[in-house]
């Protein structure tokens, strides 16, 4: 979507509420300069007295009553309804853009750290609602007020409105030289707050060395330093709102003093009223207050501008297209049971950092058919998590290597393909709710109770449920951010419980046993044995006897299949295989007699 | 509206507010000049209109206006005196306290900091102090203005017309109801905001950070109903908002406008019969807007320095926190310096410690004795105390119970400044300032000349990878050295211990591990402390543990065994099952199966 696109877009969603402010706004500065007309009649009948001038004096200051009133109520509705859009809009936006995130593949959260991504969706919005809101009334009422308040001027004196509008001109054209300056300031002081904030974090951080080591008053001159920057900027700007900002305030009071001298002549030539002075008088507010808002109404576009670049480096982003597509139930059942085939499948990370440059996946094929469990045994670097991700497409892999019976993976979108396999990562991500809630995470269709789903019965395979008996609200405990209340142990046992809990048709456990001991990992995976029905499994390890029971296991060593076979075929066939187990072996068999000692 | 408490808070501001009492003293004279000249102009006004306008004489209208002119200039050189001053003398106030603040978190003790959370520290010192300076200065400056000038006006109108100066007064109380019921309304919405944001940002961040698993649970739909919840929530708040800002702002602008009416009502028999001139009628009409608008903004004023008083609060609890060594009886530095040049022993004898008062025992019993040129290794699971003692050995942390004598002195009475020399930290996590490396291995110290930099970098053999770099020495490090490896930074933080000279090494060996080029580097570097050097180490590697003279195995704050590698593993006991427990976690490395 084009900028231009993306602002009438969310224009359009409020173009009634938008319409109807249009009007008020218009009515509202209409009012404005009608009452000082009706001021001015009142005020001129004021010497005069006959009975008949005194009733109509009556009369002009009802209506001055009457019409207040009614623009106070207008004036409200002007409010709330260009107000509210802005709101509105910031909602929208929110979602949208929350709907998009959610959306988008791999490759795009790993270019945008996620504190970026809030800051845009917590700042950036603000700017958009200021733009669709207060910036929206602000421009209709200085374009309003701006040209009405002249032609009523005009219509009482054009001299004196010519004469009158000079030093408001010349202090409005002060005032925006100095807003300027005062914006590049205020960028600029901001920069200064943000180098003190990253110094201070930075010593604070490494605090301890800088008492063990002494360097205080180094650090502090340091600080001293970048406070004094942020002092100066402060006091330029300090220096401008005090001294320039003001000015177009004071040419209002120089309107007024213009305008009693000059008008003053013209009274005694009997050229104007004094009713028309006063008028005079309150229309030069109504000239000053709207030049000083287009001060504010530029800020709050050009901000409004910066946020729309930076909310559509998110939209702008589209949702792989393959993503978009849903299968219906007929394909959906058509696919159930199928087997996976891993064709010739090669992996390298796009954007290699240090990290990774080394690791890609070079030519693996393998299948994994209804039922059966495959084992995947690897050390640290040896592509097993890649693997995994490919086999997920999480990462973005490319066409004609995972097929899913006759299907590839990568015509059918993310969110269908994982209603087939679900993955329980190494790390597992837990939210900060209830034990039952994270269980139940995913699982939850619209309307469906959460107590239909056996949550207990999963936790009990997953060998959790003693540990939640133990807790004080059992599995409606709060495991904290991130399940920081849990073990490591148990936050792995949690997801594999939320993996277990919806049938899925390949279940794949990416190296999610290291955290527990050896007998909690064999009772773990009888557990999703007894679960099992007909569906198959990945087990993804570095440590044998995790693979064990597997019907056939897949050796992979610098992102290569170096053997396959069962357990026992392995153990005789690939010397890799034989010397792991002997070594865990024998740390299993240490450790089990060790373990009376302590 | 403002409690006495609260003042309290505001005592540390102002004592370093009056250092600026010149600068002060001129803004607050320039106060009545201001007053004064506000007065003036309307006072003015009636001059011209009924001396001049409605008796139509001409003669000095024009001095009049010259007057004027001169009323104004004078008005807004007194307005931006007084306010530029004062400002001035807020924010340097702001930076001395910040000064203040900074040097008192360099002298906290660490259980400070295990309380307090770094960011919360960080804000005292900008967001605070940030609030501090728009909050509260520029709040105080208007309100004090604000109302010293409207109290003035209604003076001054009692004055010239009590009549009329009532009959605005009479719309005063409506108003002040009203302002004051729309900001409770506001006030409570204002609550229902920040918790519904708080949720949302909150619920936000989860679901970035998990992202991968709510795309690979296909649970895209359901967090999205839970998030819109939170925004439907907030919307509609804000909406409300919107509405009460609405009205307290129309009706402000709309009471001018009624009031001018009123007042020509009111005026009207008045002026025929000349008990009110034209001229004052205009006047009032004029000067109405100098007193309805304060009257909107007074509210809104007191609230935001109402705001400002947590900040007051915070900063306050930073002045009041505990210094380091306060209140403790230590030995005069003078009578340490040659009893504390080298290092020579460090005995603990039935050491015991607890962080706060009533915890368990992180330390229970603890004796040995480290003479000059040993090697120490402390062993055990995470939990064990190893970092405790080695804390307690710096002087990290305070109040340990039992004794513990270096060179014979007891620690406590020790000043922290007086020992430091004599120890060199290598610490876990490494800490890079965002300097060049010359910086990070000499710490900015003058005595360590260009040469001992190079000497401390090939000692512990990093000397060569920092040849490698662009700019070698000069290269500049980036936030906490991420553009280096994590190997390479910490061979440039051995460097910097060896370069800062002190005779003990206190090492807390890393567990993450590293590229096996620079662990080779490492490990030689170790090594060669191990050769040469005092060290005492909390170790993982076997090849660090082996070579120690003494090998102490830490269980739950005990000692639990000790003796040399070899002793060790003979009673095959708890150090023996530790090597193994450590052989399973760290098998995919071949750390310490190799030379098992």
């Amino acid at each position: 979507m084009t900028k231009s696109k993306f602002i009438l877009h969310y224009l359009m969603l409020n173009k009634y509420s938008y319409l109807f402010a249009v009007v008020c706004i218009f009515v509202v500065n209409y009012l404005q300069v009608e009452i000082p007309r009706y001021i001015q009649l009142a005020v001129d009948l004021l010497n005069k007295a006959t009975l008949e001038s005194q009733a109509g004096l009556l009369e002009n200051v009802q209506w001055v009553i009457a019409l207040s009133v009614v623009m106070v109520v207008i004036r409200i509705l002007s409010r709330m309804y260009a107000l509210n859009p802005g709101r509105i809009t910031e909602a929208t936006l929110k979602n949208d853009v929350f709907h998009r995130l959610n959306r988008l593949p791999a490759t795009f959260h790993q270019r945008y750290a996620s504190g970026k991504l809030i800051s845009i969706i917590n700042n950036d919005l603000t700017g958009i609602r200021l733009f669709y809101g207060i910036g929206f009334l602000q421009f209709f009422n200085i374009l309003f007020a701006l040209s009405l308040t002249p032609i009523w001027m005009w219509r009482i004196s054009p001299q004196l409105t010519l004469y009158s509008v000079v030093p408001i001109i010349v202090a409005s054209v002060i005032f925006w030289l100095g807003f300027r300056k005062l914006r590049a300031l205020q960028a600029q002081r901001l920069l200064a707050l943000q180098n003190l904030s990253e110094q201070l974090m930075n010593y604070l951080s490494g605090i301890d060395l800088i008492k063990n080591q002494q360097m205080g008053d180094w650090a502090t001159s340091e600080v001293a330093k970048i406070n004094r920057q942020l002092f100066e900027c402060t006091m330029k700007i300090a220096k401008i709102q005090t001294f320039f900002m003001p000015i177009l305030d004071y040419a209002n009071h120089f309107m007024k003093v213009l305008i009693l001298g000059l008008g003053g002549y013209y009274l005694l030539q009997a050229q104007l009223s004094i009713g028309e002075i006063t008028a005079f008088l309150s229309y030069s507010v109504l000239l000053a207050l709207p030049l000083m808002h287009l001060g504010r109404i530029a800020t709050v576009y050009q901000m409004g501008m910066i946020s729309i670049d930076s909310v559509q480096k998110i939209l702008n982003n589209e949702v792989p297209s393959t993503d978009m597509l849903r299968m219906d139930d007929a394909e959906k059942s058509a696919l159930k049971g199928s087997t996976l085939w891993v064709k010739n499948l090669s992996y390298r990370y796009p954007h290699a950092e240090k990290e990774h440059s080394e690791v890609t996946l070079k030519n693996l094929s393998f299948s994994i058919q209804a039922g059966e469990k495959v084992g995947v045994l690897g050390h640290i670097g040896a592509g097993k998590s890649t693997l995994v991700n490919c086999l997920n497409h999480h990462l973005s892999i490319e066409t004609g290597q995972v097929y899913w019976g006759d299907q590839d993976i990568t015509q059918m979108s993310r969110h269908d393909w994982r209603s087939y396999v679900r993955t329980i990562t190494q790390e597992p991500f837990l939210f900060s709710d209830t034990v039952a809630e994270n269980v139940t995470f995913g699982a939850k269709q619209p309307g469906q109770n959460t107590a239909d789903l056996d949550v207990a019965q999963v936790l009990n395979l997953s060998q959790l449920s003693e540990d939640v008996q133990r807790f004080s609200a059992g599995d409606q405990t709060l495991v904290g951010e991130k399940g920081i209340m849990l073990s490591g142990g148990q936050k792995q046992r949690l997801s594999i419980a939320r993996a277990l809990l919806t049938p899925c048709d390949l279940i794949i456990m990416d190296n999610v046993l290291s955290a527990v001991d050896y007998d909690t990992e064999r009772s773990i995976l009888k557990g999703v044995f007894k679960r099992m029905q007909g569906q198959s499994l990945l087990v993804v390890s570095h440590r044998v006897s995790a693979l064990e029971y597997m019907d056939n296991i897949l050796v992979l060593d610098q992102g290569e299949i170096i053997a396959r076979g069962t357990h026992s075929q392995l153990l005789k066939s690939s010397s890799y295989y034989r010397q792991t187990w002997e070594l865990q072996q024998h740390e299993l068999h240490e450790h089990n007699e060790m373990e009376p000692a302590t | 509206m403002i409690k006495s408490l609260d003042v309290q808070y505001l005592k540390h501001f102002f004592q370093y507010a009056a250092r600026y009492k010149k600068t002060a003293i001129i803004g607050l004279l320039m106060m009545p000049i201001s007053v004064l000249a506000n007065l003036l102009f309307p006072w003015l006004v009636i001059q011209v209109i009924d001396e001049h306008l409605t008796p139509g004489k001409y003669d000095g209208l024009m001095l009049l206006i010259a007057f004027m002119l001169a009323v104004l200039v004078v008005n807004y050189i007194a307005d931006a005196v007084y306010t530029y001053c004062l400002r001035i003398t807020g924010q340097k106030a702001i930076f001395d306290i910040r000064m203040a603040l900074f040097k008192r978190i360099l002298k906290l003790p660490r259980s400070y900091y295990d309380k307090t959370p770094t960011g919360v520290t960080l804000s005292r010192l900008t967001g605070d102090l940030e609030v501090i300076g728009d909050s509260f200065v520029l709040g105080v400056l208007s309100l004090v203005k604000d109302s010293i000038n409207t109290l003035a006006v209604l003076i001054f109108m009692f004055f010239i017309n009590w009549q009329l100066a009532l009959l605005v007064l009479l719309v005063f109380p409506p108003v002040l109801m009203l302002t004051q019921y729309v900001r409770n309304r506001l006030r409570k919405m204002y609550v229902i905001t920040r918790s519904s944001l708080a949720k949302s940002t909150g619920f936000l961040q989860e679901c970035l950070l998990g992202v991968k698993t709510v795309q690979l649970y296909g649970a895209e739909a359901e967090v999205e109903a839970k998030y819109h919840r939170y925004t439907e929530d907030f919307l509609r708040a804000q909406l409300k908002t919107n509405k009460y800002d609405a009205s307290l702002f129309s009706v402000i602008t709309g009471i001018t406008s009624i009031t001018i009416g009123l007042i020509i009502w009111y005026g009207s028999g008045k002026v025929l019969a000349g008990v009110v001139s034209l001229g004052v009628l205009i006047a009032f009409i004029n000067t109405l807007e100098k007193v309805f608008v304060p009257l909107r903004d007074f509210t809104s004023q007191i609230a935001s320095i109402q705001r400002s008083f947590a900040a007051f609060e915070h900063i306050e609890e930073l002045f009041v926190e505990d210094l380091e060594e306060q209140g403790l009886t230590l030995l005069p530095a003078e009578s340490l310096l040659d009893k504390l040049a080298n290092f020579e022993t460090l005995e603990f004898k039935n050491v015991r410690f607890q962080y706060n008062g009533t915890g368990p025992y992180v330390l229970d019993d603890v004796s040995f004795i480290l003479n000059k040129g040993e090697q120490l290794a402390l062993v055990g699971t995470t939990g064990s105390g190893k970092s405790t003692i080695i804390r307690i050995m710096n002087k990290t942390y305070l109040n340990y119970q039992g004794s513990i004598l270096l060179n014979g002195i007891e620690l406590s009475s020790i000043p922290k400044d007086s020992m430091l020399h004599l120890f060199s930290l290598m610490q876990q996590d490494v800490f890079l300032f965002e300097k060049n490396i010359h910086f990070n291995i000499s710490l900015g110290a003058k005595e360590i000349a260009e040469d001992a930099v190079i000497d401390a970098a090939e000692y512990v053999y990093a000397h060569d990878f920092i040849l490698g770099l662009a700019d070698q020495y000069q290269f500049e490090l980036k936030n906490n050295g991420s553009n280096l490896s994590a190997g390479q930074a910490q061979l440039i933080s051995f460097a910097r211990s060896v370069a800062q000279g002190g005779q003990v090494m206190m090492l807390d060996e890393a567990t993450s591990s590293v590229d096996s080029i620079t662990e080779n580097l490492i490990q030689k570097a170790i090594g060669r402390l191990f050769e040469e050097k005092t060290v005492i180490a909390i170790a993982h590697r076997l090849s660090t543990i082996r070579h120690s003279d003494q090998i102490l195995v830490l269980n739950q704050g005990k000692i639990v065994e000790r003796g040399s590698h070899q002793d060790l593993l003979a009673m095959s006991g708890v150090y023996a099952s530790l090597l193994t427990d450590n052989a399973n976690i760290e098998d995919a490395e071949g750390l310490l199966l190799s030379e098992a």
